[in-house]
């Protein structure tokens, strides 16, 4: 419970500093805290970060799509936040710092999962905008 | 040579509406998409190639594609802000549906740059209480969590001064994460003892370049290799910037203290 109530903070508050418009910052801080949870569970059970952030971005790219359609704004508004906790930033930022403090074999072993993250996170987010797209494209199809 | 003032007014639309959103941290196929429907709206033809540090578009009319106008724009600074995206996406389409004339749209779009926006002590607060939650996230306690916040409201509030100050955007950072750095150590020695990291990691958070990452993605997703390799690269220098502020502190507490 904890852990959700700051996963929520931990995207409503950033939302905020994106300056997204008021009735859309409580539903990117419930986006945000699916992916976390997912991000978490997944990685408690099996113990691997870029399996883990594979399936918490196809969750979060799914929830933001669907709020996307239901709110009738940009996915990106949802999307951006939502993404924030689980996208490279500290793995990469230890990189650095071990590299600094010449620790090499520590850093590669940082870059390579940070690497692998933003990987998997594409894939995340290519399957599902995918899936969308196509889907948008029949819609059209069929209105015209 | 006589202007085409159709085809220059419609252009100027576009490329105003792009600017803003490009300037506001939007992907680049929505600002091409974007642009290449205002032009449709007003019935021109044109061609536009955008990378995240410029905008060249070049229209011609239907019936005379011998006169063609090209406009060039470069971006030099990138925010974020996320209600700009939202708007000019609802303008773009009501385009589709009702063409508004050149004037108003222009003063609808200039408008823009003064839109509503979070006042600034919340925007405080937000950063103060983003820091907090991450820092907790990451394996703090509530001490270190409250710290953090505290030294990311004191630097959000001085970078909010700072931002008019014209110096290279990787400096700024390499100076603020020293100085969240710095201000860790100082609160671990003399106040309370904390988990550094944590509250390092936790107070830099709002320093990270996370919508550079996840648009450096996107873009090459959609295909535009060029933008994208741009933006993970900026995302690059600033964690690199981020790291040897932190680092430079780190290695000074070693061999200081």
């Amino acid at each position: 419970m904890r852990e959700i109530i700051l996963a929520f903070l931990g995207s409503y508050c950033p939302a905020i500093l994106f300056n997204i418009e008021r009735k859309n910052l409580f539903w990117a801080g419930i986006c945000g805290a699916m992916g976390w949870i997912t991000y978490d569970g997944i990685y408690i059970l099996s113990d691997n970060k870029i399996f883990a952030s594979f399936i918490a971005s196809i969750v979060i790219s799914l929830t933001s799509e669907i709020m996307a359609k239901v709110f009738r704004t940009p996915s990106t508004v949802f999307n951006v936040p939502s993404l924030l906790p689980i996208v490279p930033g500290i793995p990469a930022y230890y990189t650095v710092l071990n590299i600094i403090e010449n620790n090499i074999q520590e850093a590669l072993y940082k870059g390579l999962e940070a690497i692998g993250i933003a990987g998997a996170i594409a894939f995340g987010i290519l399957l599902v905008s995918t899936v969308f797209k196509y889907i948008n494209s029949k819609k059209n199809h069929t209105c015209l | 040579m006589v202007i085409n003032v159709e085809v220059k007014e419609a252009l100027d639309v576009a490329l105003l509406s792009g600017e803003i959103l490009l300037t506001s941290g939007s992907e680049i196929y929505r600002v091409e998409d974007t642009i290449d429907r205002i032009c449709n709206a007003y019935g021109i033809k044109s061609e536009c190639f955008v990378t995240p540090t410029g905008i060249f578009i070049s229209g011609w009319s239907k019936d005379n594609p011998k006169e063609s106008v090209s406009l060039v724009k470069r971006i030099k600074s990138r925010t974020i802000n996320l209600h700009s995206i939202e708007i000019i996406n609802t303008f773009s389409r009501s385009l589709q549906t009702k063409k508004v004339p050149y004037d108003e749209a222009m003063e609808l779009l200039r408008g823009m740059e003064n839109a509503p926006y979070f006042p600034f002590y919340r925007r405080l607060i937000a950063s103060g209480v983003t820091s907090f939650a991450y820092a907790m996230l990451f394996g703090g306690t509530a001490v270190n969590g409250i710290v953090a916040g505290i030294i990311s409201m004191l630097i959000y509030a001085s970078r909010d001064k700072m931002s008019r100050v014209i110096l290279s955007p990787f400096f700024l950072d390499f100076v603020w994460s020293f100085i969240a750095g710095l201000m860790a150590i100082f609160a671990n020695r003399f106040i309370i003892p904390i988990d550094i990291n944590s509250v390092i990691v936790g107070s830099i958070i709002i320093l990270f370049p996370g919508l550079a990452m996840t648009n450096g993605i996107r873009d090459a997703l959609y295909g535009d290799i060029l933008s994208s390799q741009a933006r993970l690269t900026e995302a690059l220098f600033t964690v690199t910037a981020i790291g040897v502020g932190v680092g430079i502190v780190l290695l000074l507490m070693k061999y200081w203290m």
